[in-house]
């Protein structure tokens, strides 16, 4: 007992008297606090400008064009006179569309021939062009319901019975979570979980290549140090993954317990992880760097911005070594979308099943250098 | 200067964590992005119907939604709460319900209502399967449609017309097979190395000037303290310019990302970004003079530097603060440079203004690196 609470107030030294490690455990989660989010403030991309080509120049192209620019997702800002032009526009990046209208539009419309309007996308931005695309595609199919709808009944059906012909069903999507798609919501939850795993691998792991050898059994020296992270990251997890979310506006589901009871077997799985690394690299300096260069990549093979499905299997076999793959799933799944504990057995288990095995490994590692 | 690069050069060869960390490690995190995104756009995500028609119509629609390359229609939901409950778990990334009298009330012209649920917390997956599930259910319906036409005697191909006449070309521009995974990953790239780079400079100078160093024996060799610190940043830069052509030749020759652009272009703006980068690292540690801090300075700049490109959220919707800080970091102007000569084959005149930023970027830092430097010699000299 005596060497657990030694090596308990040896980690806690370790963390928090080390200038340099407090800096990185407390300070940097500020920091990044403050920097990460600011992209994504706006949330939703609104009017996103679109270049107007009207070849037919007539009463229908100019009510088409109108409908188009009242849509919230785009707006009509420039007029261009010919693709080339608007092509130059798109690659300044003063828009992100072209809507062609093309000569003849009205006239076959009256007619009662197809008319078709071109609509290009700026598909080297994902976002802009799905936006582009929504923003017009809807009051075109609208204008075209309308139009088809009016020959029916110009040819005598009854009113309802055209328009049950021409759609015949309401189709109606629901988005459940982030039901207005906005882009903090959907990225900052999992950003959090990724940077209080690598500030803490960093952190535990500058404080593990700084120690000094000790005469403890390693196992007590282990159980003294998961006791420093847990009763540390108890204060700050809350802070990160449910204050925090809350000052910037994001919705929040789930319960805190359950945020609880995966932040343990997460905080531990990453502590132990830390223990690893600095054996494994040794010098505090090149611990800094991996750690750094591995955050992108672990967010993308963690499977929540990129599908898992996309993902090789080898690659997001090895991808479920680390803590974030399983602890992001888990926490954005009770804090966004209301899931309990019950909902997430897989992503527990899995957890725990990372802190036992890392800590087989870390007293491994412990015991050859100081015994 | 000579002399300093090419002790820099043996100095590689002997540390075996100057070599991990400016070669294997690069190396091996572009395998990792290049193995992640390699198989291109996601396929075969789960969805669940909740059949509670079960009738031709809603036998024809489950079939398409599962014939939808993105969308494997998993199981059968009893009702809706067990199907939310699937999706909570992450199960499945959506649902379909078609309710009960879907086919009676469709012929009786009763316009019933078919809803799609979608999973938009993982809004990436989320949109792509509800994308899908529209198409899946309008190619269904436009099959009904067409049958109602033709059964009131009108020709197949008139009856096509008639139910579209405002037909939609979409044209996706610039990149025409959609393939923006393979973009992304060009873009990954240079942010991952922007990293690498930033840092691995930092350390390689923390070798040489930190506290208990002796700076001064590496600028006699030199002869000056600008020799001295281009000899000790230059062997990284072609480094890391081998292993960004490296990661290209990937790109853009053995995954077919195109190539549009002007290469003499491409190549400027890839040695002001390497160069850029590594002064950050440079100025970091000549700042702070000690690598932990450094690593944290880097840290700050880099790590969070893909948001501030645009690649998700676009860099015009951001505020303006956010567009002032992106514009300080190196990568956003080579990521623009990037996309701006592979996929659009931006004019010169356009384009040529992110090589530009570059340079004065690249400018600007090297002169602070010296003016750094100089104050700390101008210190030691008054204080020996």
């Amino acid at each position: 007992m005596k060497a657990v609470l030694a090596s308990f107030r040896a980690e806690w030294r370790g963390m928090f008297a080390d200038p340099q490690v407090r800096l990185i455990l407390l300070l940097s989660l500020v920091i990044y606090a403050l920097i990460y989010p600011l992209p994504y403030r706006a949330e939703v991309l609104r009017d996103v400008p679109v270049v107007l080509v009207d070849l037919d120049r007539s009463t229908s192209s100019a009510e088409l064009a109108r409908r188009v620019d009242a849509s919230e997702a785009v707006a009509l800002t420039e007029d261009a006179p010919d693709m080339v032009v608007a092509t130059r526009l798109v690659q300044a990046r003063k828009a992100y569309g072209v809507m062609v209208i093309p000569e003849g539009f009205e006239r076959a419309l009256l007619r009662g021939n197809q008319s078709p309007v071109a609509l290009y996308g700026d598909a080297s931005y994902f976002l802009m062009y799905q936006r582009v695309m929504q923003g017009a595609g809807v009051p075109l199919r609208q204008m075209g319901a309308e139009v088809e709808i009016g020959r029916l009944i110009g040819q005598g059906t009854a009113p309802e019975v055209a328009l049950a012909q021409v759609s015949p069903v309401s189709q109606v999507e629901v988005p459940l979570f982030n039901p207005v798609a906005g882009y903090a919501t959907y990225v900052l939850p999992a950003a959090f979980v990724l940077i209080l795993q690598q500030t803490m691998l960093m952190g535990l792991a500058l404080v593990a290549t700084r120690r000094g050898p000790s005469d403890m059994h390693p196992i007590w020296r282990l159980i003294g140090r998961m006791l420093a992270w847990t009763i540390a990251y108890a204060g700050i997890l809350p802070v990160y993954l449910i204050v925090l979310p809350w000052v910037y506006g994001l919705p929040h589901l789930g319960e805190t317990a359950s945020v609880l009871f995966l932040g343990l077997p997460f905080v531990l799985a990453t502590g132990l992880l830390a223990q690893i690394v600095a054996a494994i690299f040794r010098r505090g300096e090149v611990v800094q760097v991996v750690l750094l260069a591995v955050g992108l990549p672990f967010f993308f093979l963690s499977g929540f911005a990129w599908p898992v499905e996309a993902i090789p299997p080898g690659l997001n076999l090895v991808a479920q070594v680390i803590p974030s793959t399983p602890a992001i799933d888990a926490l954005v799944r009770v804090t966004q979308m209301g899931a309990s504990l019950a909902d997430l057995q897989s992503g527990l288990w899995h957890l725990w099943g990372l802190t036992a095995c890392f800590a087989c490994i870390a007293l491994l590692t412990e015991r050859p250098r100081r015994f | 200067m000579l002399a300093v690069m090419l002790r820099e050069f043996r100095l590689f060869l002997r540390r075996p964590a100057l070599a991990g960390l400016a070669l294997v490690l690069p190396l091996m995190l572009l395998l990792i992005m290049i193995g992640i995104f390699r198989a291109g756009i996601p396929t075969g995500m789960a969805m669940v119907v909740v059949d509670l028609d079960r009738s031709d119509l809603s036998r024809s629609i489950t079939r398409m939604l599962d014939a939808t390359p993105e969308i494997v229609v998993r199981e059968q939901a009893l009702s809706l709460s067990a199907a939310r409950a699937l999706i909570v778990q992450g199960a499945v990334r959506g649902a379909v319900y078609l309710p009960q009298g879907l086919e009676r009330d469709v012929l009786r012209g009763a316009r019933p209502e078919i809803v799609t649920f979608y999973d938009n917390q993982h809004m990436s997956a989320g949109s792509m399967v509800a994308r899908g599930a529209r198409n899946a259910i309008d190619t269904a319906l436009a099959g009904l449609r067409l049958s109602i036409r033709q059964g009131q005697g009108e020709a197949s191909v008139q009856a096509l017309v008639r139910i579209q006449p405002i037909p939609l070309q979409a044209h996706a521009l610039f990149n025409p097979a959609f393939d923006y995974v393979h973009f992304l990953l060009a873009a990954l790239v240079p942010t991952v190395l922007q990293i690498i780079a930033a840092a691995a400079t930092a350390y390689a100078i923390s070798l040489d000037f930190g506290l208990g160093r002796h700076p001064r024996v590496l600028a006699r060799m030199a002869g000056g303290l600008l020799p001295a610190m281009l000899g000790k940043i230059l062997p990284y830069t072609l480094i890391f310019l081998t292993i960004l052509a490296v990661s290209d030749l990937v790109l853009y020759g053995w995954l077919g990302v195109p190539l549009r652009g002007s290469f003499l272009l491409m190549a400027t703006g890839a040695v002001l970004f390497i160069l850029s980068v590594q002064l950050i690292g440079a100025l970091a540690f000549v700042m702070t003079r000690d690598m932990g801090r450094a690593a944290s300075l880097i840290a700050i700049v880099t790590a969070p530097a893909f948001g501030f490109m645009g690649l998700g959220f676009p860099r015009e919707a951001m505020s303006q603060l956010a567009q002032g800080w992106g514009a300080l970091i190196p990568g956003t102007w080579y990521v623009q440079l990037r996309i701006d000569q592979s996929l659009r084959a931006t004019p010169l005149d356009i384009s040529v203004w992110s090589v530009v930023w570059l340079a004065i970027l690249a400018l600007v830092l090297g002169l602070a690196v010296l003016a750094r430097l100089k104050g700390l010699r101008d210190t030691a000299m008054a204080s020996s």
